[in-house]
């Protein structure tokens, strides 16, 4: 909608005005031709490295990870199976993952 | 030949209005039926029908502006609009899920060990793969800038790399995500910590995954040279949901992966 009505306000501004860029009008990127190239200058040096040093520290970080199982404790308001899950057995989750995720009883193939 | 003497689009008797109807109804109790008769074929055909419904209302939109000409200004204002006010409605479907995690965890019940999080739940740490996620959206939201100021200079190879870098960038946040789901050491069941925490996480997850969709359909136009430099709304309201999409995840993030953990 703003793009719209500084469309029609450039088509009514006469040749004089039009030529005159202003800072504001070349930063929102209405009309400037440069804008593209800012960019394009903005994704190749700030947010894909910006990625790639997040990524970094994720593999820094995983080095550094012990891989334990997490403490089995039979809590009453963890593991909740009001109702089935109406997939499988109904017991697991739909993202379970045997070696982090236990169940209402314990973790799978442990007897504890 | 009869020519309107208005500038407003008069749309011709289309059946996808009743098409997806139909398909919301059966989908619905379709999910009811699963839940309690084991049986998904209502679910399934529902699902089948909305995506024939999509597919050719949404064609029909682009035949009826890119093709016939009917996207006038007063139309395409009318089309911000609609826009405007349904990503506003998302803000509140989200707003929703905010005030429940909010509700819980300001004041956690003594079920939980009266506090946040609660006893017995392993977090996330917010400066893993969350961090990285926020870094992907952010990225996308600069690169989808750039595709937008392309297709405005007529740069049409840059909008093209530029719209599918996008979509890598959201295929990657969707796979990482996805990655993170399995390697959660608690699960929905885990009380009120997980239903919050993958209910607003999920529902946002699939947003990235339609706005995805919604940025492939304009790339897909773009190499079909459907949009102008001062012509393509479509692009637009991509561009529109994905910086939506961006900021709830950004509150997301800070709420219930940083404060939350």
């Amino acid at each position: 909608m703003a793009a719209l009505g500084r469309l029609s306000h450039a088509l009514l501004r006469s040749p004089a005005t039009r030529n005159r860029r202003h800072l504001s009008a070349a930063a929102a990127g209405g009309h400037g031709e440069q804008t593209a190239r800012t960019w394009k200058i903005l994704t190749f040096v700030v947010a894909l490295p910006g990625v790639a040093v997040c990524m970094l520290n994720m593999y820094l970080k995983e080095q550094n990870h012990s891989h334990e199982m997490p403490e089995f404790v039979p809590y009453s308001h963890l593991r909740i199976r009001s109702k089935r899950f109406p997939w499988g057995d109904g017991n697991h989750s739909l993202f379970h993952n045997s070696h982090l995720n236990a169940l209402p009883d314990g973790y799978e193939g442990h007897d504890d | 030949m009869a020519h309107q003497a208005h500038a407003y689009h008069m749309v011709d008797p289309s059946p996808w209005p009743l098409t997806g109807a139909i398909a919301a109804l059966l989908m619905t109790s379709g999910l009811a039926v699963w839940f309690h008769f084991h049986s998904t074929t209502l679910m399934i055909l529902g699902t089948i029908l909305l995506l024939l419904t999509m597919f050719q209302w949404w064609r029909d939109v682009v035949r009826e502006g890119t093709f016939q000409g009917h996207h006038t200004p007063p139309v395409q204002k009318g089309l911000r609009y609609g826009m405007i006010l349904f990503i506003t409605s998302e803000v509140f479907f989200f707003l929703g899920f905010f005030w429940a995690f909010y509700h819980s965890s300001l004041a956690p019940t003594p079920e939980l060990g009266g506090c946040w999080p609660p006893t017995g739940i392993t977090t996330l740490d917010p400066f893993e793969v969350p961090l990285l996620n926020t870094a992907v959206l952010l990225a996308s939201g600069v690169t989808v800038t750039w595709a937008h100021h392309s297709i405005m200079e007529g740069e049409r190879k840059q909008a093209i790399q530029s719209l599918a870098l996008t979509i890598a960038l959201g295929f990657y946040f969707t796979f990482l995500q996805a990655m993170e789901y399995y390697e959660a050491p608690f699960t929905i069941a885990d009380g009120v910590y997980g239903s919050t925490f993958f209910v607003a996480t999920g529902f946002h997850g699939l947003h990235v995954i339609i706005g995805s969709m919604f940025l492939a359909v304009c790339l897909l136009r773009q190499i079909h040279f459907h949009f102008t430099s001062e012509h393509h709304f479509g692009f637009e309201a991509a561009a529109w949901y994905w910086h939506f999409v961006d900021v709830v995840w950004l509150f997301l993030y800070i709420s219930i992966y940083w404060w939350g953990s």
